[in-house]
């Protein structure tokens, strides 16, 4: 009995992430004039989106979560493209 | 006359004989060539066997190497998440943001600053990107403490602003 491979071709990954960056402002009633300010200067209309401390946590907490899972995910690439790679003999 | 028959009996006798002599010496020599044959046959399907068997063997041993880092490298991908979750879970971050809205305004832009990045480096894009004017300009002044997303500081002007690694 011979064990016959098959082989599998590893492919190109995905393109990268190109990310922007994103700003937040925190806000209270101490510096709200202050964020009135500030922020019309910068945007010139005063509109933002605002968020609780609860759901920016929230927001952060999701992130983090897909950030976990991109991460595993990699892996689990990564374990399967070793796999059917194989090693050089000495 | 009876001399004659024992002759042609004596000659037919050597000739049964010498005839039955090469008939068993081809019939051994055939054998022989035929069991060569299977020997040697025998000998490439034990080859075979014995390379499947080291290959099975080699293949059994790197995928248990391979399950185990994997299963390290899922545990430590967790690690963020763990660390943000319990980093939230003892900020209050209502007080922090009573006490000093610009100090956890830059912790919280420093380490959205970095998990972008991270983000990116984790999905192979390597170019560097400078940190935000925004971040590099953060205007308040306290220490180097942790941000609610955790890390290392990475101000360039004095500022408080907080930059999160990742792993």
């Amino acid at each position: 009995m011979k064990v016959e491979k098959t082989q599998i071709p590893v492919v190109a990954r995905p393109k990268s992430l190109q990310l922007n960056d994103t700003r937040v402002f925190v806000v209270t009633k101490d510096n709200f004039e202050e964020f009135q300010e500030e922020f019309t200067e910068l945007y010139g209309e005063f509109a933002f989106v605002a968020l609780s401390m609860k759901d920016y946590e929230n927001l952060a907490l999701n992130i983090a979560d897909i950030k976990r899972f991109l991460e595993q995910q990699n892996e689990i690439i990564l374990y399967y493209e070793k796999a059917v790679t194989e090693e050089p003999k000495e | 006359m009876i001399k004659l028959y024992g002759i042609i009996i004596l000659v037919a006798i050597l000739g049964g004989v010498g005839y039955g002599a090469k008939y068993y010496y081809d019939t051994t020599q055939n054998t022989i060539a035929q069991l060569r044959e299977n020997n040697s046959q025998l000998e490439v399907a034990v080859q075979t066997a014995n390379e499947s068997v080291e290959t099975l063997q080699g293949d059994i041993a790197k995928m248990a190497s391979l399950n185990r880092n994997l299963q390290e490298d899922l545990q430590k991908a967790e690690a963020y998440s763990d660390e943000l979750r319990g980093k939230l879970s003892r900020l209050d971050l209502v007080v922090e943001a009573l006490k000093n809205a610009k100090l956890l305004e830059g912790k919280m832009n420093g380490a959205t600053a970095n998990l972008w990045r991270d983000f990116m480096v984790d999905t192979g894009n390597s170019n560097e990107y400078p940190l935000p004017n925004w971040l590099q300009q953060s205007p308040t002044g306290a220490g180097n403490q942790n941000s609610s997303e955790g890390g290392k500081n990475s101000d360039t002007s004095g500022s408080t602003t907080e930059v999160t690694p990742t792993q």
